[in-house]
C-alpha cells in the first residue's frame, strides 16, 4: 500500500519535469516582454534532433547540448521575427509549433523509415546515461528518499535551473534590467539598457531550456518513437498555463510543477490508488479521469480571472508582455 | 551607437506588398522542393499533384473537390471570424474551443431533436451553435473589457478545457451518453439522423452542400459590414486605439462585447455545418481550423477578400498534401504543416520588407 502511494508521488516527479523545464524557459522569455506560444514545438524540436544526436554519440551532454543549441536556433527565428521583424508574438509562435511539432512527426517518420530504422534507448549508450543516480545518504531514508532523491540528472538539472533564474531575476542587475524591459521597455531603453539584445538573449536562453526538457520527455518514454504520438503531448500548452498558476516566478514553478504533476499523474494512476485506499480514495473512481486532464487549464483560467479582480496582490505579470518594441513608436 | 536604425514606410503600396509576398512564397516552396528532393522524391511531380488535388486523370474527381469544400467552408468561417476579433486587436486565440463548443451544441439538438423537417433541424443546430459559443465569447470580452484579464491566455484555455470535455463525452459509456452509438460496446460517436444532414443541390454527379453557398455570402456580408457600416467603422477605430474610440464618444466596451459575440458566433456557425456536413462529431472535427484560421488571417492582414483566397489556398495546400502523399511513403501529410510553417515565416520577412526601410543614420547624429 505504501509501494503505491510511494511510486503515485515518485511518479509526479519523474513525469512532470519536463513542466517544470517548459515553463522555466517561457518565464524567461516572458519576462522580457515577449510572449511565445511555441514551447509545444520549441520543446518537440530539441527533442528530436537531441535525443537523436544522443543516440548517435552515446552522450548525454551530447544531447543535452544539440538539445539546447536546436531549441536555441527555434529562439532565434522567434527573435529575429518579433523583435527585429517586428512580426506578431502570437501568430509567430502558434507558427512555431505548428512548424515544430511537423519538424518532429518528419525528422521521426524519416529516421523510422530508413534502413538504420529508429535509434532505441536501450541499445545505445545513451540508455545507460539516463539511469537514476542515487544521492548518497539522502536517498537511503525511507518514503522521501525514493521519491526525491534518487532520479535521474536532468531531475535535479531542471530545478538546479528553476532556483539559479529566481536567483538571477531577483539579485543580478541583468536580471533587474530584464525585468525592467519586459514592464516598460520604452523606459528601460532610455535607460541606456540594449532592449534588442536582452530580448534576443533571453528569448534563445529560455527556448533552449525548453529543449531540454523536451529531450527529457523523449528519454523518459525511453526513447520509443511513435509514429502517432508526440513526446511532448501537450506539456509546452500546460507549461504556458504553469506559467501563469506561478506568477512569473521560477521558484514558484517547482510548487507549480508538483501541483499540475499531480493531477497528470493523477489521470494515470487516479484507479491504483482508490485501489489500494479504497475507503479514504474510493471516491476517486467516480471522478472521469477527462477532468483532472483538465484541471491544470480549469484551475490556470480562475487563477488568471482571479488575479486580475484582485487589485491588491501584485502580479507578476510583466506588463508589456505581447507587444513588440518599436522605438519610432515611443 | 547604432548605425542603422527603421523607419516605417508612409507609402506601404499594395503592388509592392504582393510582390515581396509572392517572392516569399516562391522561396518557401523552393525550400520545400529540396526538401522533397532530399528525400528522393521528385518534387515536381509532388507539387504538381498537390496542387492538382489529384484531379488529373481521375474519374471521380469530383469527388476531390466536394472532400476539399467541405474542408474548406469552416476553415473559411473560422478565419473571416478571426479577423472581426483581431481587427479591435481582441486576440481570440480561443477558435478551437469554441468550434469545439458550438459542435457540441449542434450535436445535442442533431440527436434530441427529431422529426422535424431537414431544414428546420439544420437550422436549429446552427442556432444552437451560435448561441452557446457567442456566449463564451462574450463571457472573454466582458472579463477583458471589466478587469483587463488577458484574454490571449484565458481563451487558450478554454480549447484545452472544451478538448478535454469532447474527449469525455466521446470515451464515456454511460446511459446519458446519447452521443455514442448504441449497439456498440467500445465508445464510438454515433451518426446523427438523416434529418440533421447538410442537405446539397446536385450539379450533374458532383453535389454542392449548402453550406458552401452559406460560407460564400457570410464572407460578403461580413465584408460588407466591416466596409459599409457604423459598426465596422467603429471596429476600426477600437483597433487603432481604444482611446480615441472613447475620446470620439465611442462605447468601447459594448463594441469589444458585439464584436467578440459576432466572432465567436460564427465560429459556432462553422461548427455546426462542420458537424452537419459530416453526420457526426468528433474529437478531431475542429481539424484545427482554430489554429490555421489565426494563421490565415493574419497572412491576410484581416482582410476579407484576401482571407477568402487565402484560407482557399492553404485548404488546397493542406488538402492537396493529404492525397499527393498517399501516393509517396517516404512524406506524409506532416509534410503540409512543414510547408506551411516556412510559408508563414518566409511571409513575416517579406512583410517587413514592404513596410520598413532600414535607413542608415546620418554621421552628424552620432557626433
Amino acid at each position: 500500500m505504501l509501494d503505491i502511494l510511494t511510486l503515485f508521488l515518485f511518479n509526479i516527479i519523474v513525469y512532470n519535469i519536463p513542466l517544470l523545464y517548459g515553463t522555466t524557459g517561457e518565464i524567461m522569455i516572458e519576462k522580457s516582454g515577449s510572449l511565445n506560444l511555441g514551447v509545444e514545438g520549441t520543446m518537440a524540436i530539441g527533442a528530436v534532433v537531441g535525443y537523436l544526436a544522443g543516440a548517435r554519440t552515446g552522450s548525454l551532454l551530447a544531447a543535452c547540448l544539440v538539445a539546447f543549441i536546436a531549441s536555441g536556433v527555434v529562439g532565434l527565428l522567434f527573435a529575429f521575427l518579433t523583435v527585429t521583424l517586428q512580426a506578431n508574438q502570437n501568430v509567430t509562435g502558434l507558427t512555431i509549433t505548428t512548424f515544430g511539432v511537423a519538424f518532429y512527426y518528419f525528422i521521426g517518420n524519416a529516421v523510422a523509415n530508413s534502413a538504420a530504422g529508429w535509434p532505441s534507448l536501450i541499445d545505445t549508450k545513451l540508455g545507460s546515461k539516463t539511469q537514476a543516480i542515487e544521492i548518497p545518504l539522502l536517498s537511503k531514508i525511507p518514503f522521501i528518499g525514493k521519491i526525491l532523491f534518487s532520479h535521474m540528472i536532468l531531475v535535479y538539472v531542471g530545478i538546479i535551473i528553476a532556483v539559479l533564474m529566481w536567483f538571477y531575476f531577483k539579485k543580478t542587475v541583468p536580471g533587474l534590467k530584464l525585468r525592467a524591459i519586459g514592464e516598460n521597455p520604452a523606459a528601460a531603453d532610455s535607460l541606456g539598457v540594449n532592449v534588442a539584445l536582452y530580448k534576443y538573449v533571453h528569448i534563445i536562453i529560455g527556448s533552449g531550456i525548453m529543449g531540454i526538457g523536451g529531450l527529457y520527455m523523449g528519454l523518459n518514454l525511453g526513447g520509443t518513437y511513435e509514429g502517432s504520438n508526440c513526446w511532448i503531448n501537450g506539456y509546452g500548452w500546460i507549461s504556458i498555463a504553469l506559467v501563469i498558476f506561478a506568477n512569473w516566478s521560477p521558484a514558484k514553478a517547482i510548487l507549480g510543477t508538483v501541483v499540475f504533476g499531480f493531477f497528470n499523474t493523477l489521470t494515470v494512476k487516479y484507479a491504483d490508488l482508490a485501489y489500494a485506499f479504497p475507503s479514504a480514495l474510493g471516491w476517486l473512481n467516480k471522478i472521469p479521469s477527462h477532468f483532472f486532464s483538465a484541471l491544470p487549464f480549469i484551475i490556470t483560467l480562475i487563477v488568471l480571472i482571479a488575479s486580475s479582480l484582485s487589485k491588491k496582490k501584485k502580479s507578476g505579470e510583466p506588463q508589456a508582455i505581447g507587444r513588440n518594441y518599436y522605438r519610432e513608436d515611443r | 551607437m547604432r548605425k542603422y536604425h527603421l523607419v516605417r514606410r508612409a507609402d506601404a503600396k499594395l503592388k509592392r506588398t504582393l510582390l515581396y509576398y509572392a517572392i516569399g512564397i516562391l522561396a518557401s516552396l523552393l525550400i520545400g522542393a529540396v526538401i522533397l528532393a532530399v528525400l528522393g522524391v521528385n518534387p515536381l511531380e509532388y507539387f504538381g499533384k498537390m496542387f492538382t488535388i489529384g484531379l488529373v486523370g481521375n474519374k471521380y474527381g469530383y469527388r476531390q473537390i466536394e472532400g476539399l469544400l467541405k474542408n474548406f467552408v469552416p476553415l473559411l468561417i473560422t478565419s473571416v471570424a478571426l479577423s472581426l476579433s483581431f481587427k479591435m486587436r481582441f486576440w481570440n486565440i480561443g477558435g478551437e474551443g469554441e468550434f469545439l463548443a458550438g459542435a457540441i451544441a449542434a450535436s445535442i439538438v442533431a440527436f434530441q431533436v427529431t422529426g422535424l423537417p431537414n431544414f428546420v433541424t439544420v437550422l436549429l443546430m446552427c442556432l444552437a451553435a451560435m448561441i452557446s459559443s457567442g456566449l463564451i465569447g462574450v463571457a472573454v470580452a466582458a472579463l477583458k473589457v471589466k478587469f483587463n484579464t488577458n484574454e490571449t491566455l484565458m481563451t487558450l484555455m478554454i480549447n484545452y478545457i472544451m478538448l478535454y470535455v469532447i474527449k469525455y463525452i466521446g470515451e464515456t459509456k454511460a446511459d446519458w451518453n446519447f452521443f455514442l452509438q448504441e449497439e456498440s460496446d467500445r465508445p464510438i460517436f454515433g451518426t446523427f439522423p438523416q434529418s440533421a444532414f447538410m442537405g446539397s443541390i446536385p450539379i450533374g454527379k458532383f453535389s454542392l452542400l449548402w453550406s458552401v453557398i452559406i460560407a460564400v455570402a457570410l464572407t460578403v456580408i461580413i465584408y460588407v459590414y466591416l466596409k459599409y457600416t457604423k459598426h465596422g467603422y467603429e471596429i476600426s477605430v477600437v483597433g487603432d486605439s481604444s482611446a480615441t474610440a472613447k475620446y470620439a464618444g465611442m462605447s468601447v466596451g459594448k463594441i469589444v462585447l458585439r464584436t467578440m459575440f459576432i466572432s465567436s458566433a460564427l465560429i459556432g456557425l462553422a461548427a455546426a455545418l462542420a458537424v452537419s456536413s459530416a453526420g457526426t462529431i468528433s474529437d478531431s472535427i475542429t481539424n484545427d481550423v482554430g489554429w490555421t484560421g489565426i494563421i490565415v488571417a493574419w497572412l491576410s492582414k484581416l482582410n476579407i477578400p484576401a482571407v477568402f483566397v487565402t484560407s482557399f489556398l492553404i485548404e488546397v495546400l493542406q488538402y492537396g498534401c493529404q492525397i499527393a502523399a498517399s501516393q509517396y511513403p517516404a512524406i506524409d501529410s506532416n509534410y503540409a504543416n512543414l510547408l506551411q510553417g516556412i510559408i508563414l515565416f518566409s511571409v513575416l520577412v517579406a512583410d517587413f520588407v514592404a513596410n520598413f526601410r532600414v535607413v542608415r543614420k546620418e554621421d552628424a547624429k552620432n557626433a
